[in-house]
């Protein structure tokens, strides 16, 4: 057995165990967080899943963006994506992540979310029942079972352009760097 | 209720002889005055004829007439009437006295005006930044602001929805249905 394929195999182990413990950020951004509780207690019960509500940023791998994202608010998204640790993923949550949705015309809310951050999934809806929300989350795991969930990489190899973005939005720059 | 009203209006008007009032049916009695009443009466209706509730402040923007609208919104909890203290200013150099010295909580409104819509408010103290964050555009509540133009010139836009499309029509369309004569006059 060559390397490559001892490699292919640890991958396929990481993946599935990647897969089945997805702790999600408990930061509510939008009014789609509202939609979280359901999703997580007794009737849909997410955490059969391995969806569970992680503490902080470093504890977790999936940052939620639950609906509309102001300017004041994308600072702090930021910070925090920057901050958790690999491996890490973007839900995208709600019309408003996508293309404005009822905010499209707020001087203040951002209206496509992944040119700002790199989004794996998109959650459609207005709000999305926690159905959706669960749907949402099934996709993120077969993206990461095979291996295409690859948004932290993207990000890391496309960081100027998404800086240039960033700045756009936020002209008072005093952010930290990260060197991962 | 008219006989608390009558007498209301009669205890201001001997104050201040330019308050005209507007008598709303219900329990609702509007005073309109210059603006450099405002505090004096103010305090004259929360000390002496018990309306110690100031409900709301609120601000209108007559942007045809060159003026901001400010109303004080003060409730009574014994006579239960709430009253409207109205006053107009210019749009142009719009300056108002401060009154939160009277109810503190009216700081929190005077801030928001001055971010939202540029009032200024003499001796306000409070830090510049409220609601907005690195903000150096026109006061985003005011009517002449274009949010559309502001949000095409600064946000991205999916292509996609540019042209708008009235939802009822491809519902109707895909259900084999018309709409109603009533209900057409609500169509783009």
């Amino acid at each position: 057995m060559n390397d490559r394929n001892s490699q292919k195999i640890v991958d396929i182990i990481q993946n599935w165990s990647r897969k089945h413990s997805i702790w999600v950020l408990a930061y509510g951004t939008g009014c789609g967080a509202i939609e979280i509780p359901p999703t997580m207690t007794s009737r849909y019960d997410a955490e059969r899943l391995g969806v569970r509500g992680a503490a902080t940023p470093r504890q977790a791998d999936v940052l939620l963006i639950t609906g509309y994202l102001t300017t004041k608010t994308l600072k702090r998204v930021i910070r925090v994506y920057e901050q958790m640790q690999d491996p890490k993923y973007v839900i995208g949550f709600g019309s408003c992540t996508i293309n404005g949705g009822m905010y499209y015309d707020s001087y203040n809310t951002i209206k496509v979310l992944d040119k700002y951050l790199p989004v794996d999934v998109y959650i459609n809806g207005c709000m999305p029942r926690p159905e959706s929300v669960l749907s949402g989350f099934g996709k993120l795991q077969e993206l990461i079972a095979d291996g295409k969930a690859n948004g932290a990489q993207k990000y890391k190899d496309n960081l100027e352009w998404y800086r240039e973005n960033q700045k756009k939005i936020i002209p008072n720059w005093v952010m930290p760097d990260y060197n991962w | 209720m008219e006989e608390i009203k009558a007498n209301l209006i009669k205890h201001i008007k001997n104050s201040f002889h330019t308050a005209q009032e507007v008598d709303f049916k219900g329990n609702r009695l509007d005073f309109i005055v210059d603006k450099q009443c405002i505090p004096s009466i103010l305090t004259y209706l929360k000390d002496r004829l018990g309306y110690i509730h100031l409900s709301h402040i609120t601000c209108v923007d007559w942007l045809e007439d060159g003026e901001f609208e400010l109303i004080y919104i003060v409730w009574s909890p014994e006579e239960k009437i709430k009253v409207f203290v109205r006053t107009r200013i210019d749009r142009e150099n719009p300056v108002m006295p401060n009154i939160d010295m009277i109810w503190p909580q009216a700081h929190t409104y005077e801030r928001e005006f001055r971010e939202l819509f540029g009032i200024q408010f003499e001796g306000l103290v409070a830090p510049d930044e409220f609601i907005l964050e690195d903000w150096d555009g026109p006061p985003p509540m005011r009517r002449d602001f274009d949010t559309a133009a502001y949000t095409a010139e600064t946000f991205f836009e999916r292509p996609g929805r540019e042209d708008a499309q009235d939802v009822r029509e491809t519902i109707t369309k895909r259900s084999g249905e018309e709409i109603p004569d009533f209900a057409k006059k609500y169509s783009r």
